[in-house]
């Protein structure tokens, strides 16, 4: 190389930007603001703002009723597998929302779900912000808007309402009272 | 949870040192002990595993019985007991020094930023060449990527750098910004591949190949977007070989993930572009990714003894069908057969024959390790109709692209004879391009 167009060439280099997928910005926080980003609009933080809005819910009694009907509905446990297995909807199967990874690595599980019945997400939280994230992943998959929806109140409302669970705990409860 | 239990990690030797690495460490609330074993346990006799728990921990080159004693026993150390915010790490500056060509072009090379082909180094002048492409501001975070161990904010001027690097142009910027939502690309310890469809009038505009040779190395267009993927996923998406990409063999299409437009304008009438078939306008200007790990081209044109549908079905029969994911590329002489001729007036009549009509024996299906460990939970969790295939005898014949909805059909090529190329890949719902011009 000529030692002119070198001259040239470290010109242009003084302006390369450089690395950019560094950590010369902070990383952000994990949790709220991740799943923000890889969502769509983030969790509010204004605790009387539903976060995922767009996410249609549906009520526990709607879901009974449903059960009860033996209508076509699958319900999916979001929390990890330890707590899936001390307690869950009875009949629900377990995928869990872990915020801080890809949601997509969950995506060979949520695409095995059936496509032509009712897939109702829960999470042991208060306004469905670990169950909300799937249903708009199984949007994204392709799965139809109408039947995909979030329980709203989640485990906790179930259980305020008496209705049938099942897990170690339960069974423990159980022989307790028995 | 503080269960006031010791506890260790034991991590595969393939990925023990990103585990034990700075992301990792300060993650977790404090550094967590580490032993390591060979790599892999699955598919493997017995008797292997068994004589890795009886070998040495690979960190340390003791026996790992003892190793795993010792780091559940002995004394934190004072590293172990940092608390509070971590060191920090290392950053790399938003610019880089001045240097030679050459030797910036090595630094981009030992830094793993590229896909070892030329680059075109993103200087300043090129990235803001690169950013009049688009009117979002070169600050604007498209997306938090979650690595191991943290998380990294893909922004437009990353994507733009990323796309000169890849011999972009501006006006290609639309089309990698809207692609960046989507990185990275898959990535497994098999080899996953990756497919970029453009659909919508922007094909013409920026000259995309729809016709001969749409899937091939030959045209500008098809070929920067398509690798402009691959730099975004290797770059935000920390992907380094042998680090935290761990494909045992890889995949050559992840070089250009087999970016191409549909023909759509050769498509049969009655047949949807992909586009709108997930709901777009025609005019919408819309691409489409998808990831799988097997696909297979047909060899020598379609025969009238045997329908070629009915080949197809052969083919997708040896398919792993986790999540009922297919996608179909045809000719647009394939497409008229299967109109005109067998009678599939529809894209979506196509796809629900298959669901219907592609086999598969209990036992392959079952054999398949993604369906391990997304199905076997299923069927244990009582999950139709997983539950009632576990319990079928192994030469059982299933049926198992359960989905219609999960298979897609895309034309594309130039007539020049009747071909067609199956794949396992699932598309995911598409990204309009116009929202990042």
């Amino acid at each position: 190389m000529s030692s002119t167009r070198k001259a040239a060439l470290l010109c242009a280099m003084l302006l390369v930007p450089g690395v950019l997928w560094s950590h010369a910005q902070k990383d952000p926080p994990k949790g709220d603001a991740a799943k923000a980003s890889q969502s769509g609009p983030p969790a509010a933080n204004d605790k009387d703002k539903e976060p995922f809005p767009q996410v249609p819910r549906i009520t526990a009694e709607e879901v009974q009723r449903v059960v009860k009907d033996k209508g076509n509905v699958v319900l999916v446990d979001t929390d990890d597998s330890e707590s899936y297995a001390s307690e869950h909807i009875k009949g629900a199967v377990n995928i869990a929302y872990d915020p801080t990874t890809d949601l997509r690595e969950q995506d060979p599980s949520l695409s095995g779900l059936p496509g032509d019945k009712l897939v109702v997400f829960y999470c042991n939280c208060a306004h469905e912000e670990d169950s909300a994230p799937l249903v708009l992943e199984m949007w994204e998959l392709g799965y139809d808007h109408d039947k995909v929806k979030a329980l709203r109140g989640g485990l906790t409302r179930w259980e305020q309402l008496g209705y049938p669970l099942a897990g170690t705990e339960v069974d423990a409860t159980r022989e307790k009272g028995n | 949870m503080q269960c006031k239990i010791p506890a260790i990690g034991i991590a595969s030797s393939n990925i023990v040192h990103y585990a034990t690495g700075y992301n990792f460490k300060y993650n977790n609330g404090m550094p967590i002990r580490y032993v390591s074993v060979p790599f892999p346990f699955t598919g493997q006799p017995r008797s292997v595993d068994v004589g890795y728990v009886s070998g040495k921990d690979m960190l340390s080159g003791r026996p790992l019985m003892a190793a795993v004693v010792d780091a559940l026993t002995s004394p934190l150390t004072m590293e172990e007991k940092i608390s509070g915010a971590p060191p920090d790490e290392e950053v790399e500056p938003r610019l880089l020094p001045a240097d030679s060509e050459e030797n910036l072009r090595r630094l981009f090379d030992d830094k793993e930023w590229t896909d070892f082909n030329s680059i075109i180094l993103p200087t300043e002048k090129r990235v803001t060449a690169m950013l009049k492409g688009t009117s979002r501001k070169p600050d604007e975070v498209i997306k938090t990527i979650n690595i191991t161990g943290g998380a990294r904010q893909l922004t437009v001027e990353k994507v733009a750098i990323n796309a000169v690097m890849a011999g972009a142009s501006p006006e290609h910027l639309p089309v990698i910004l809207a692609l960046a939502t989507q990185a990275p690309f898959g990535n497994s310890t098999s080899s996953m591949a990756n497919m970029v469809v453009i659909s919508g009038p922007i094909r013409d505009k920026l000259k995309f190949n729809c016709g001969t040779n749409a899937m091939g190395p030959y045209n500008r267009s098809n070929a920067v977007v398509g690798r402009a993927f691959t730099l975004m996923s290797k770059t935000a998406g920390d992907l380094r070989n042998n680090v935290n990409a761990w494909e045992t063999l890889g995949n050559t299409m992840q070089y250009n993930n087999i970016c191409y437009g549909e023909n759509e304008e050769a498509l049969p009438d009655g047949w949807d572009p992909l586009h709108v078939e997930m709901g777009f306008k025609p005019t919408d200007n819309v691409l489409s990714v998808g990831m799988g790990w097997s696909s297979i081209a047909s060899v020598g044109a379609s025969q009238v003894i045997y329908p070629t549908h009915f080949l197809m079905r052969d083919y997708m029969s040896s398919f792993c069908a986790s999540g009922s994911a297919a996608t179909i590329v045809i000719d647009p002489t394939v497409a008229g057969l299967l109109k005109d001729v067998h009678g599939f007036k529809t894209k979506a009549q196509l796809s629900e024959w298959f669901s219907q009509n592609v086999t598969k024996m209990n036992a392959s299906y079952w054999g398949n390790g993604v369906i391990q460990s997304t199905a076997v939970p299923f069927a244990l969790q009582g999950l139709e109709p997983y539950a009632s295939w576990r319990k079928l005898p192994d030469d059982a014949l299933i049926k198992p692209f359960t989905n219609p909805k999960a298979i897609h059909v895309v034309v594309a090529g130039g007539k020049v004879q009747t071909m067609w190329f199956v794949t396992d890949f699932g598309i995911r719902r598409g990204v309009l391009i116009d929202d990042w011009a």
